[in-house]
């Protein structure tokens, strides 16, 4: 499925479950995400991962909820089931979709300037090195004496000023690499969207709505 | 084919009273290679941003590439007029691979679909790395990430090559390569290449002139004064005629165990065991590349190594970070790495809070502000020194921590002759007295004679201590 | 009004990241707190104390890069990176994202881009704990909890807004006004 599609069906259905309470709608989503997962060869350390993790979660939510609130059973189920449809559908989505290729396809299929794809790809490249500068700063100042926590102003000043200077030289290697704002330029590879894609997002998006309001529990 | 002419150009950085270009003229000939060589902080990086349009510059017409401003050429020209290859190799990149970041700056020239893979199979030919390209390019050497670079410029078939201290962290094998390309470039097809340098050392062969950037303004040398500015120039050598090797005298204080030291997959140093050794000042030498600065991240414990490190017999990593930091501190090689505040008083006082506050008092440290000519700047913020200030500032700052082992790497980058001959009295004064350990890294060699105790080379993946050569 | 430069996406990107990079950080206390609280019932707590920490990409950026959409765009691009991450609230963090970050936003867009001092981050904190708690009310079903214990969460989500988003933000700021690289 075309990414930008399959991003923007991700993001409404994640919206409607937000507002709905529909449990039985909730667990089809989750036996379709957990199916397409396995289909894609999702690694079960990952898969493990992403049901402890709501578990636990939905867990305590549900368990508070009932110590301190007046929900009904039902809405308690509701709760339970969204967490894992939330995790599971961005599992999937995050498992069959690569960064790269959901970024040209925001580029050429959803019109998304190319200064902001291309400025975000630029800064994804510096993960790495974000993490040795906050590494950095805080040895540094290690060596003179202060610790410095998540609440420390100056780890925040230090980070920012080196952002600062990365942005300056990733902006000048743009430029020299020919890139002008706002300029047309060609693709060497172009992300498909074709009538399947129309039809699949279509269809997922009525069966949610159909289950949602056909009066489901 | 295209000619670099710079007319009567000024530039003042913002909140900057004295321009650093001051009404510069000059031309790079086309088909040439130009070394561009100055002082650290002359404004070097500076002239090649403007001519590569990279800074804001309120007369356009003041550089023209063959007669025509780069603001005349049509956007999607610009890039085969004139780039750039930067200092910092890991920051000139959009992509996550070779080929994608060769097809991203293709695409940006509206070079047709059809047309991108051959065109990039060619460059990456020309430089000699085909292997390269489908690898991340985040994981490769800067060596590689340098080769790249070139690569892509090569694919946009730019009239205009410039490099901003292009090898100063890159091995020797990959910068002879890169002198080469360069050469054939020039030579065969015709490209216009201004690289910029302090050092001249490993350049005579290589370029057809030089051009000297001194007070704001340019000097285009002929080839006969070329030719006798390199043969008046002697290049640094190392002389150290006190050095000993290691006896049983010597304490060891950081011992070092099948210690390995990798970059990526690329072995710098095979597991080794090492040892330094307290109160002794122990230099380290070896080429660009080759892990002298990895070293120092592993001993302080900021990056991945092989083995065991101890220090005074315990396992570094068994030491609370905390006291550690304070026993062993590294003086970093980029200056803004070091500094935690704003202004140059507020760094002064942080080292003076926690460090050897018995040995430094305000007055010797106002001395020490003296000899070092950085007196009367307390409220200037740290950022806006130059950089030869910020290293000072830095080294004071450090040594006033006084931790029992200081590693220094490049104390002396980018310093004036006057400055260095400062900062070696220091730390000579300041070693005796303190009775520290130094361990430093550093490639300006001249006047390190009088602090160096112990040498350790690095060659061929090994550290070795070597004694006073004949 | 200031347009978008490939600069300030590069840096808006790198400070959402960076963000992203100090909330996983915090992740073993955030755990370690909700398994804390949990058996009295009270682990959404955890979630109120440190969620000023998880929104304080969006004043940052909007302090840092001074164009409209800043804040925005900072929490949402955080919220990218979290979900790849494989973070715990998947899908429906991208949708929390932009809450968040727009209302950070609000305080911006109610002293128009024009004041960036206490008076906007006070508004910007209390802009945000209104959106993102009136989303938590559908999403999280905290309607359902006991009136008082709703006052106590709301109190303490805006007390940990205004500390990491507004105090801590500010505190940042001017550190980055006196070395110059930021207006006043």
């Amino acid at each position: 499925m075309n990414p930008s599609l399959k991003l923007a069906l991700l993001v409404l259905i994640a919206l409607e479950v937000s507002f709905a309470q529909v449990w039985s709608v909730n667990v089809a989503l989750i036996v379709v995400s957990l199916g397409l997962m396995l289909i894609n060869h999702i690694p079960w350390r990952r898969l493990l991962w992403l049901t402890l993790v709501p578990l636990f979660f939905a867990g305590t939510l549900v368990w508070s909820l009932m110590l301190r609130g007046n929900a009904s059973p039902h809405f308690l189920i509701v709760l339970f089931t969204r967490m894992f449809v939330y995790v599971y559908m961005g599992g999937w989505f995050t498992l069959t979709t690569k960064p790269l290729w959901l970024t040209r396809s925001l580029e050429q299929n959803a019109k998304l300037p190319s200064k902001f794809a291309y400025g975000f790809l630029a800064a994804f490249n510096l993960m790495p090195k974000i993490q040795a500068e906050v590494a950095t700063v805080r040895a540094a100042a290690l060596m003179r004496g202060e610790v410095l926590h998540v609440w420390s102003p100056r780890l925040y000043f230090k980070v920012i000023l080196a952002a600062m200077n990365w942005s300056d030289q990733l902006a000048a290697a743009m430029t020299s690499h020919g890139f002008v704002e706002d300029a047309p330029r060609t693709h060497a590879l172009t992300v498909p969207l074709v009538a399947r894609d129309w039809w699949l997002f279509g269809i997922s998006l009525l069966l949610v709505q159909v289950g949602l309001f056909v009066g489901l529990p | 084919m295209a000619t670099v002419t710079v007319h009567a150009l000024t530039y003042t950085y913002p909140k900057q009273a004295r321009p650093v270009l001051d009404r510069l003229s000059g031309t790079f000939p086309a088909g040439k290679f130009s070394l561009l060589t100055g002082v650290s902080g002359g404004g070097k990086s500076t002239l090649l941003k403007l001519i590569a349009g990279l800074l804001p510059n309120d007369e356009p017409a003041s550089i023209t590439f063959d007669d025509q401003p780069l603001s005349a050429i049509a956007p999607g020209q610009r890039a085969s007029t004139v780039a750039m290859l930067f200092q910092e190799p890991s920051t000139q990149f959009t992509m996550d691979t070779v080929e994608n970041e060769l097809r991203f700056a293709l695409e940006n020239q509206q070079v047709p679909a059809t047309e991108i893979p051959r065109r990039s199979d060619a460059a990456l030919a020309f430089v000699g790395i085909t292997p390269l390209k489908h690898r991340k390019l985040m994981q490769l050497s800067g060596g590689e990430q340098q080769k790249v670079a070139l690569a892509i410029i090569v694919a946009m078939d730019s009239d205009v090559i410039l490099l901003d201290e292009p090898f100063a962290s890159i091995d020797p094998p990959t910068r002879l390569v890169l002198l080469e390309k360069l050469v054939a470039l020039c030579t065969k097809r015709g490209k216009t290449i201004i690289l910029a340098d302090h050092d001249l050392s490993g350049y005579q062969q290589w370029v057809d002139h030089l051009a000297v950037l001194a007070d704001g303004q340019l000097h285009l040398l002929s080839t006969a004064e070329t030719q006798t500015r390199f043969a008046a120039f002697t290049p640094q050598r190392l002389q150290l005629t006190h050095v000993q090797l290691p006896n049983d005298q010597l304490t060891v204080c950081l011992r070092g165990t099948q210690l390995g030291l990798t970059h990526g997959d690329r072995q710098l140093l095979t597991p080794q065991n090492l040892k330094f050794y307290a109160h002794r000042t122990t230099l380290i030498t070896g080429p660009n590349g080759s892990g002298k600065s990895t070293l120092f991240k592993a001993l302080v414990r900021l990056g991945r190594y092989q083995g065991h490190i101890a220090y005074r017999d315990t396992d570094i990593k068994k030491i609370h970070k905390r006291h550690y930091a304070r026993q062993v501190g590294l003086m970093f090689q980029a200056a803004s790495a070091q500094f935690l505040n704003v202004t140059v008083a507020e760094e002064l006082a942080l080292s003076q809070k926690y460090g050897n506050s018995t040995y430094f008092t305000s007055t010797r440290i106002q001395q020490l502000l003296q000899q070092l000519n950085l007196a009367g700047r307390d409220d200037r913020v740290l950022y806006s020194l130059s950089s030869g200030q910020q290293k000072k500032l830095q080294l004071l700052c450090m040594l006033i921590m006084a931790p029992a082992v200081l590693l220094l790497d490049e104390p002396l980058k980018g310093l004036d002759y006057a400055s260095i001959q400062a900062v070696m009295h220091i730390l000579t004064t300041v070693q005796r007295d303190l009775n520290l350990t130094l361990i430093l890294i550093s490639h300006q060699l001249s006047g390190l004679n009088d602090l160096v105790d112990l040498h350790l080379q690095l060659a061929d993946h090994q550290l070795t201590y070597q004694g006073v050569r004949t | 009004m200031k347009r978008w430069h490939i600069r300030d996406i590069i840096l808006v990107t790198i400070i959402a990241f960076f963000m992203g990079v100090i909330f996983w950080a915090i992740g073993p206390v955030y755990t370690i707190l909700q398994a804390a609280l949990a058996p009295v019932g009270l682990s959404p707590l955890a979630n109120e104390l440190v969620i000023g920490i998880w929104v304080m990409a969006g004043p940052l950026a909007g302090f840092v890069i001074r164009i409209p959409g800043s804040a925005t765009l900072g929490e949402l691009l955080g919220a990218v990176v979290e979900m790849f991450l494989g973070g715990m609230w998947g899908a429906s963090t991208l949708i929390s994202g932009v809450l968040q970050g727009f209302g950070s936003e609000l305080g911006f867009i109610f002293t128009g881009y024009k004041r960036y001092g206490w008076f906007t981050l006070a508004l910007s904190a209390l802009t945000t704990t209104v959106v993102t708690f009136t989303w938590d009310l559908f999403r999280n079903g905290y309607a359902a909890y006991h009136l008082p214990l709703l006052l106590l969460l709301v109190c303490v989500r805006f007390v940990s807004v205004f500390l990491f988003g507004g105090v801590l933000t500010k505190l940042i700021n001017n550190l980055l006004v006196r070395a110059h690289v930021l207006k006043n």
